[in-house]
């Protein structure tokens, strides 16, 4: 009998022998219809089509086929046509092997199927087993002990008590294991991958056999917990003596898999010992963590059903697992960490998902874990596997509630440790989302006692000692993250009783500044002005408390001018620790910082942290336009002070003095002269609505303080300023908001006052409409020059505050900034309009202005 | 016989209770006409053999002889006696001429022994002028040998009726099939041929002559091929009865072979002649696959093998021939090379 060649040959007989077969059947030839089963089974002898696909086809059709025949059978021998026990014999005598077999377990199961009393049922069961070994292909072996399976389905549940059954599945299971095992040693070396491809292809027929035992098991109905002990004295041990013995991983990898999936998890819960055991002595290569995931899954879900505590003898969950990995860390020092990260993620949810509360276990994992790290001394190759292994790290270390969170933080003090020791991208990851989540949820955040502020302090560390590498641009992003989070932290700690008082809080950020002070200048940089404002937020609210709490005024008092000197502290080191780099904010936060005492009205601080502010300016601003801006953000402060004045010694003056000095020495003329102008305000106190202020009152008692001579003084110098400028444009513009800081002081004081008089203003526009004239002579010529000039794209040009030139799109409205710096390469007719467009705004802004007030009227336009 | 002279008179034979007895079909002699069959009443030793002899004259002419004779006849035929030896050749055609002795079915093969030869008369010489009838017994007839066809021997029984004229005698022959039952009580082994057991695969043979008293114990073989194979196997018994099942197993103890498959025959043997020239026949009387695929060290495979199903030939002996049985297991590897150990076993036929 030869072979066919290729499936669809295989398939033409099969299907031709069944054709037969049916017709002998019809005509009750059994004899023929036996014979031509045969033949249909010689097809699955056949060794050159492969098992996966073509010879599973074949097999379920010649199953289907078999299946017609055994409906005969068991028809016909009701009827007393023949006698099952005849034809049992009968088709031994079948050459072949496998034909054989196929044949004696089809008559078998028919005659199992009458359930003739008088058959020995038991005794052709256990000889149909037997007989299965003479297949010692794997491929054809596994199929036949399938169809073994599959005939015998139902019949042993129904005919067989349970430990006949366990016996008949278990032995068939271990033969089928055997062959499949086997299967990996077939043919050439070469083809070892195709050949772990068809085994992992056949592997549900193995596993079709444990899902069979689970099946009775669970079908009996007998007392469950007889189940179970047939379950682990008989069915498990077998099983796990099979995996152990056949070293095979994929073998092994599969088995536990199945075993934990179709069995009833109670039953793992029992027996986990047992299976771990097992586990501990798989080959080297089994991907430990993956299976155990398996049973961990399994567990989970029973306790999270049954709401079952999670103990198996008396002993939890945890400490079972725990044991293992300690035996696992001594044993088998090779598995690599990755898998070790995943094995304790898998013990820490199943921790979370037992016992919660025990933070001891989960300390005792991470502190595993640290070790691991150490051992393993993370390398900085971006291999995949390192890619996984931060990957893993990052869950492992995130969390989803804050408060679960805030848990870990405080009372696993190896986590802080294990975030520190891991590999710094990972440790940048899981920061930022740990920082992330407090933040998310910081309403949920409530930080108790002081012990665990501190240990909540302790996560500062590894996220401010991060340097920023080549293309790592989130590290100033998590420094950010952290200075947010000091907020949150803060925040978190005044929601507990204990941490709310002053003195408390004092201590806390003091700690605070202490952890922040390790990190690197880098973080410093971020951190500490978020640690400056909230000791800002701690001095207003003991001003609050002090204004409600009159008795306990004097300490309140110390306090605040202690939390000024940690101020001035602050801000020292911040400097030292960041350098010149960060003088331009050093600047401003002591002047925010004279700001608050001026108006705690404690015109002493508030003076030295404006000299701070001038000693900075002197010694290190050196940039100029840095220096103007400084200028003007003074001018801002020092016109909003109330106290300074006050006292028996004149602080305001001398400030305003030094700071009108410093702005009529800027380098720049434009810088000068704007600074200069912005400084006559110093001179003339506006009311503040804030504060309660009015107009009137500055008219009734004279509070304000107002210096009219000054003040002219300053506009003069400036208007000097501007004219000595040789660009006739700048020197234009700047004249004009010289007459438009004439005109407001015109409007708001009275001539007397502000010594601005109407004769002066009309003297300045004089001054502009000539040098206008000039201007446009100028433009003009260059003009002709350039005649398309005209014809550019239509913007209005302006200029800012700052001498910026903006130009602003007329059909869009877009606006785009040119530096001052670069005004120069413009060409002279596209910013002479600047000053011209400016000068007729202003007229036209003196014109209604005469509508309302008859000043303006003697004003010539 | 010529066909162009018919005989004078018609000789018919019939056995008492012919068509109810058992019948054993054979396939006739000789290999162009393999699929002639013909049926054979059986009988068993010490049998009593009876019936009647018709004797009918044909179109009512007379016929003169010298006395009617029947006999029973066993012969043991051959054609080759021993390698090619003529001078037995010449003993049996003298054997043959004298008492005109053939072989019904094969005729190349020539008597060499009759071991039965029993006859009387059943009438006295005279006048044969209408049909007559005479009925003739056997009684008690105890038969050596089974009845048997070979290659090369045959065991014929028949009974001839004989009409002696003063010409040619008119004779009929009438074959029956002999089947030999054994005792179920333990049977006596016969002497055991020497010769020992061949071996290609170059296994020893542990197998010794088995005392009677121990025949139903098993038979173990250990057999193998250094570093190579080794295996044990196991039969339950060393004798079976052709209705019987081999039952046995075998065990892998050591196999880097690459086994393609495994499979066990059952070989018999058949021996003729004289020593040292004698002349051996074998024949594959069943094949059966056993093992399919490459099995690994510890495995066991098990042995089952119904006989009754097949035609098989008892154990036989005697002084011009003998046939034995042999199980013979074969292993087959990937590259085709066949692996074999035979082992004897023996055959007898019960009731």
């Amino acid at each position: 009998m030869s072979y066919a060649d290729s499936l669809p040959q295989a398939k033409s007989a099969v299907k031709q022998n069944t054709v037969l077969m049916q017709r002998a059947l019809q005509q009750h030839s059994l004899m023929d219809a036996l014979k031509y089963a045969s033949q249909l089974l010689q097809q699955l002898r056949n060794p050159l089509l492969p098992p996966q696909r073509q010879y599973y086809e074949l097999y379920v059709m010649v199953f289907d086929t078999l299946g017609e025949l055994t409906l005969y059978l068991v028809q016909g021998h009701k009827r007393g046509r023949h006698h099952l026990a005849d034809l049992y014999e009968l088709v031994q005598y079948a050459g072949n092997v496998l034909p054989r077999l196929y044949l004696m377990i089809t008559v078998g199961s028919a005659l199992l199927q009458c359930n003739d009393e008088t058959v020995p049922q038991a005794e052709i069961l256990k000889d149909m087993i037997e007989m299965c070994k003479g297949v010692q292909n794997p491929t054809r072996g596994l199929f036949l002990r399938y169809f073994l399976s599959q005939m015998t389905k139902g019949l042993l549940e129904s005919l067989m008590d349970l430990p006949f059954s366990i016996t008949f599945l278990t032995t068939n299971f271990v033969e089928m294991n055997k062959l499949w095992v086997r299967l990996q040693y077939q043919g050439p070396l070469k083809e070892r991958d195709l050949r772990t491809k068809e085994r992992k292809e056949l592997q549900i027929l193995v596993g079709s056999q444990l899902l069979r035992l689970s099946q009775v098991i669970e079908s009996e109905e007998a007392d469950q917990e007889e189940n179970f002990t047939v379950y682990c004295e008989k069915i498990l041990p077998g099983i796990l003596e099979q995996m152990v013995q056949s070293r095979d991983v994929i073998c092994q990898e599969y088995l536990f898999d199945i075993v934990c999936q179709v069995f009833p998890d109670n039953y793992h819960l029992e027996t986990v010992e047992q299976l771990l055991q097992a586990t501990a002595q798989m080959n080297p290569q089994v991907s430990l963590h993956k299976i155990i995931a398996t049973l961990v899954q399994r567990l989970i879900d029973y306790v999270e059903r049954e709401a079952a505590p999670g103990k198996q003898g008396g002993r939890s969950l945890f400490d079972i697992f725990w044991q293992y990995l300690e035996k696992l860390g001594d044993e088998r020092p090779d598995i690599a960490l990755v898998e070790v990260l995943d094995l304790v993620s898998n013990v820490i949810t199943l921790n979370n998902c037992c016992d919660p509360e025990n933070t001891d276990n989960l300390n005792k994992l991470y502190s595993l874990l640290f070790t691991k790290c150490k051992d393993f001394a993370v390398n900085d190759e971006a291999t995949e596997d390192t890619v996984q292994q931060q990957q893993l790290f990052v869950e492992l270390m995130t969390f989803k509630e804050v408060k679960r969170a805030n848990l870990i933080v405080v009372n696993c003090p190896k986590y802080t440790e294990l975030l520190l020791s891991i590999h710094p991208r990972a440790q940048l990851q899981a920061i930022e989302s740990l920082l992330n989540l407090f933040l998310d949820q910081s309403d949920d955040w409530v930080v108790e006692t002081e012990d665990q502020f501190m240990k909540l302090l302790a996560l500062c560390k590894p996220a401010t000692a991060l340097i920023s590498k080549e293309g790592q641009e989130t590290v100033p992003l998590v420094q950010q993250t952290v200075a947010k989070w000091c907020h949150a932290l803060v925040r978190a700690t005044t929601k507990s009783r204990q941490l709310r008082p002053i003195t408390k809080q004092v201590q806390l950020l003091l700690s605070l500044k202490n952890a922040l002070h390790e990190g690197t200048s880098q973080s410093v940089s971020c951190t500490y002005e978020s640690l400056i404002t909230l000791w800002w937020q701690l001095i207003k609210k003991c001003d609050f408390l002090r204004s409600r709490l009159p008795k306990n005024k004097s300490s309140y008092d110390t306090s605040i001018k202690q939390i000024f000197k940690y101020v001035s502290r602050c801000i020292t080191e911040l400097f030292n620790v960041v350098g010149p780099s960060i003088t331009d904010r050093v600047f401003k936060l002591n002047l925010q910082t004279a700001s608050i005492a001026d108006q705690l009205s404690l015109p002493e601080i508030s003076y030295d942290f404006f000299t701070q502010a001038l000693t900075v300016f002197e010694d290190t601003l050196s940039d100029s336009r840095t220096q103007f801006q400084a200028i003007v953000y003074m001018t801002q402060i020092l016109q909003r002070t109330r106290s300074l004045r006050t006292e028996g010694e004149d602080y305001y003056d001398n400030l305003i003095v030094r700071t009108t000095l410093h702005a009529s020495k800027l380098l720049k003329k434009q810088d000068q002269c704007r600074a200069v102008y912005l400084c006559s305000h110093l001179w003339w106190a506006t009311e503040i609505e804030s504060l309660g202020e009015t107009e009137d009152d500055a008219e009734t008692e004279g509070q304000f303080y107002r210096e009219g001579k000054r003040l002219l003084e300053c506009l003069q110098r400036s208007l000097r300023s501007a004219d000595s400028i040789m660009d006739n444009m700048q020197s234009c513009e700047l004249m004009v908001e010289i007459l438009n800081r004439c005109l407001y002081f015109l409007i708001y004081g009275e001539e007397a006052q502000t010594r601005v008089s109407v004769n002066y203003v009309n003297g300045l526009i004089e001054l502009i409409k000539t040098n206008l004239n000039s201007l446009h002579l100028e433009q003009m010529a260059e003009l002709k020059l350039d005649d398309t000039s005209s014809t550019k794209t239509p913007q209005r040009v302006l200029m800012g505050q700052d001498g910026s030139v903006l130009k602003v799109s007329k059909s869009n409205g877009a606006v785009s900034v040119v530096l001052p710096t670069a005004a120069s390469t413009e060409s002279v007719a596209e910013l002479a309009t600047i000053p011209a467009d400016h000068f007729q705004r202003t007229c036209a802004y003196i014109l209604q202005q005469a509508a309302l007030d008859d000043r303006f009227k003697a004003i010539t336009v | 016989m010529s066909i162009f002279f018919k005989s004078p008179i018609d000789i018919e034979v019939l056995l008492d209770g012919e068509e109810n007895r058992k019948h054993v079909d054979l396939f006739k002699g000789g290999s162009s006409t393999k699929t002639m069959k013909e049926s054979l009443p059986l009988y068993e030793d010490g049998e009593s053999i009876a019936g009647l002899v018709t004797l009918r004259v044909r179109d009512g002419r007379s016929i003169d002889h010298l006395g009617v004779k029947v006999s029973v006849i066993g012969s043991i035929d051959m054609v080759k006696t021993s390698g090619g030896n003529t001078t037995s050749t010449n003993g049996n055609s003298k054997l043959n001429s004298n008492s005109s002795l053939y072989n019904y079915d094969d005729p190349k093969k020539k008597p060499v022994d009759q071991f039965l030869c029993l006859s009387y008369d059943l009438c006295p010489a005279g006048e044969l002028n209408h049909s007559e009838s005479f009925p003739f017994t056997f009684k008690n007839l105890s038969k050596r040998y089974e009845s048997y066809r070979g290659k090369n021997v045959d065991v014929t029984y028949y009974v001839k009726v004989t009409v002696m004229r003063k010409s040619t005698d008119i004779s009929k022959a009438k074959k029956f099939w002999v089947h030999l039952f054994k005792d179920m009580t333990p049977p006596v082994r016969e002497p055991n041929v020497q010769g020992s057991v061949t071996d290609a695969a170059g296994a020893t043979s542990q197998t010794t002559n088995t005392p009677p008293s121990v025949l139903t114990k098993p038979v173990r073989l250990d057999i193998g091929i250094e570093n190579c194979l080794h295996i044990e196997f196991e039969y339950s018994k060393a004798q079976y009865s052709l209705n019987d099942v081999i039952v046995g197993r075998i065990y892998f103890l050591l196999t880097r072979l690459k086994v393609r498959h495994m499979e066990l025959s059952l070989l018999t043997r058949e021996t003729s002649g004289l020593k040292p020239s004698n002349f051996l026949l074998d024949s594959t009387s069943i094949r059966y696959e056993i093992m399919d695929g490459s099995p690994v060290k510890g495995e066991t495979i098990p042995i089952r093998l119904f006989l009754s199903g097949y035609d098989l030939t008892p154990n036989m002996s005697c002084n011009y021939f003998n046939i034995k049985n042999y199980l013979n297991l074969v292993i087959i590897d990937e590259d085709g090379r066949r692996y074999f150990k035979q082992s004897e076993i023996s055959l007898y036929r019960t009731k």
